[in-house]
């Protein structure tokens, strides 16, 4: 006699581990093949069971272990954890960062004159500094005022002989013969001496603006 | 390799590497039996972390007696998954219409590829959304049998019920997830 439906749907999963009785198993696949209604059943839970069994176990996530020991024995120090800042240092962001800090040091480097290589740490004494900044800012200062010192006396020395060479209408040419120097007009005499006036005066300037004495 | 009953007497004297090792040969196993009954990854963390403490706490009271390291830790990872299912049962019910839509845009994806790990992966997904409609009491089993591979006096030592009941879970489990599944458009090829 054939099992009911009843009967094949409980003993479902022996007959799948194979744990029915040779005489079960036979009454069991002959109702299979009658029943309309189990055979698919027992295809699809055959399914279900292979793709419970081919489900590959999860990963744990990679910080499980050390949290569940944190939690059990304490925080912890692991070798890893000391050299982990390492990977940061092939960072795009953190190498961009460095060359621009960099570059910042050797233009401020350059400017202020200080050579790294004849640093010491008596350098870095904040009294050693603010000296240093001040006799270098009164250096900056003189060297500027000297500047603009000497560019006056240019402009001055520029702007008095204009008028001397502005006032000749045709100079001489170096390859004026004596001849025609010795026969000079009044008019003439009169520019050369005040060309020798101005001379004089601008002379004096320079001797003034150097610190020497006129001649 | 030294046995889980040497590691937990080490441990018991206070032998921190022992407990290293017994949490690091362990947790993936407790990770994937929580995994699988609550479906939710962080989840199933945080009740790792929750299992290895109570374990921790508790160790005094292991005896190889009782069926073995793993078995005990099955059996404490199972109370706890109850208790925690109990605590979340009010969550899980205002969420479970949002768990369904999912699955039925899932299986109305045109995007599907053809590839046998994809198919393999998709698989997965879905039994382990119809292994999330099961009762606790079917998916438990199912999960210890079919996931853990637990032998049935194994089973009945850490669900604590006659081994006949065991089956019939097992049984009942497999046939509402093959009819989950069926409803989901999961047939065998």
């Amino acid at each position: 006699m054939s099992w009911s439906c009843v009967q094949v749907e409980e003993r479902l999963s022996d007959y799948l581990e194979n744990a029915l009785a040779e005489s079960e198993r036979i009454e069991f696949r002959e109702h299979l093949e009658t029943c309309a209604r189990c055979a698919p059943l027992v295809a699809q839970v055959s399914h279900v069971l292979g793709s419970l069994h081919a489900l590959e176990a999860e990963p744990a996530p990679p910080g499980l272990t050390s949290k569940i020991l944190d939690q059990t024995l304490g925080p912890r120090k692991s070798k890893k954890e000391w050299l982990s800042w390492i990977p940061i240092l092939w960072q795009p962001r953190f190498a961009t960062g460095l060359v621009t800090v960099l570059a910042t040091l050797l233009i401020i480097f350059h400017a202020t004159g200080v050579k790294p290589s004849n640093l010491t740490l008596a350098d870095f004494n904040p009294v050693n500094i603010v000296q240093s900044a001040n006799r270098r800012a009164h250096l900056a200062f003189a060297r500027s005022v000297k500047f603009v010192n000497d560019l006056r006396v240019v402009y001055e020395i520029q702007s008095r002989l204009q008028p001397a060479t502005s006032g000749v209408p045709n100079q001489q040419t170096p390859s004026a013969t004596p001849s025609q120097q010795q026969h000079k007009s009044p008019n003439e005499s009169q520019q050369d001496g005040f060309s020798n006036q101005r001379f004089a005066e601008v002379a004096a300037l320079v001797a003034n603006a150097t610190g020497r004495s006129a001649p | 390799m030294e046995a889980d009953a040497q590691l937990v007497q080490r441990c018991l004297r206070g032998d921190g590497p022992a407990w290293e090792e017994l949490v690091r040969r362990h947790s993936r196993r407790v990770y994937n039996l929580c995994y699988r009954f609550t479906s939710n990854s962080s989840e199933a963390e945080d009740l790792s972390q929750e299992v290895f403490l109570r374990i921790y706490r508790t160790l005094a009271s292991y005896r190889t007696a009782y069926g073995g390291f793993p078995t005990w830790l099955t059996s404490v990872t199972r109370n706890l998954l109850v208790d925690h299912y109990r605590r979340s049962r009010h969550d899980r019910m205002t969420d479970s219409l949002e768990d369904l839509l999912p699955v039925v845009e899932e299986k109305h994806s045109p995007m599907r590829t053809p590839d046998k790990a994809a198919m393999a992966r998709e698989l997965s997904q879905q039994v382990q959304s119809a292994l999330s409609r099961l009762s606790p009491e079917l998916r438990e089993a199912i999960i210890l049998r079919d996931l853990q591979g637990l032998e049935y006096n194994e089973i009945q030592q850490v669900l604590s019920v006659p081994e006949g009941t065991v089956k019939s879970r097992i049984n009942r489990g497999r046939i509402e997830l093959a009819r989950i599944l069926q409803d989901m458009g999961v047939r065998p090829s």
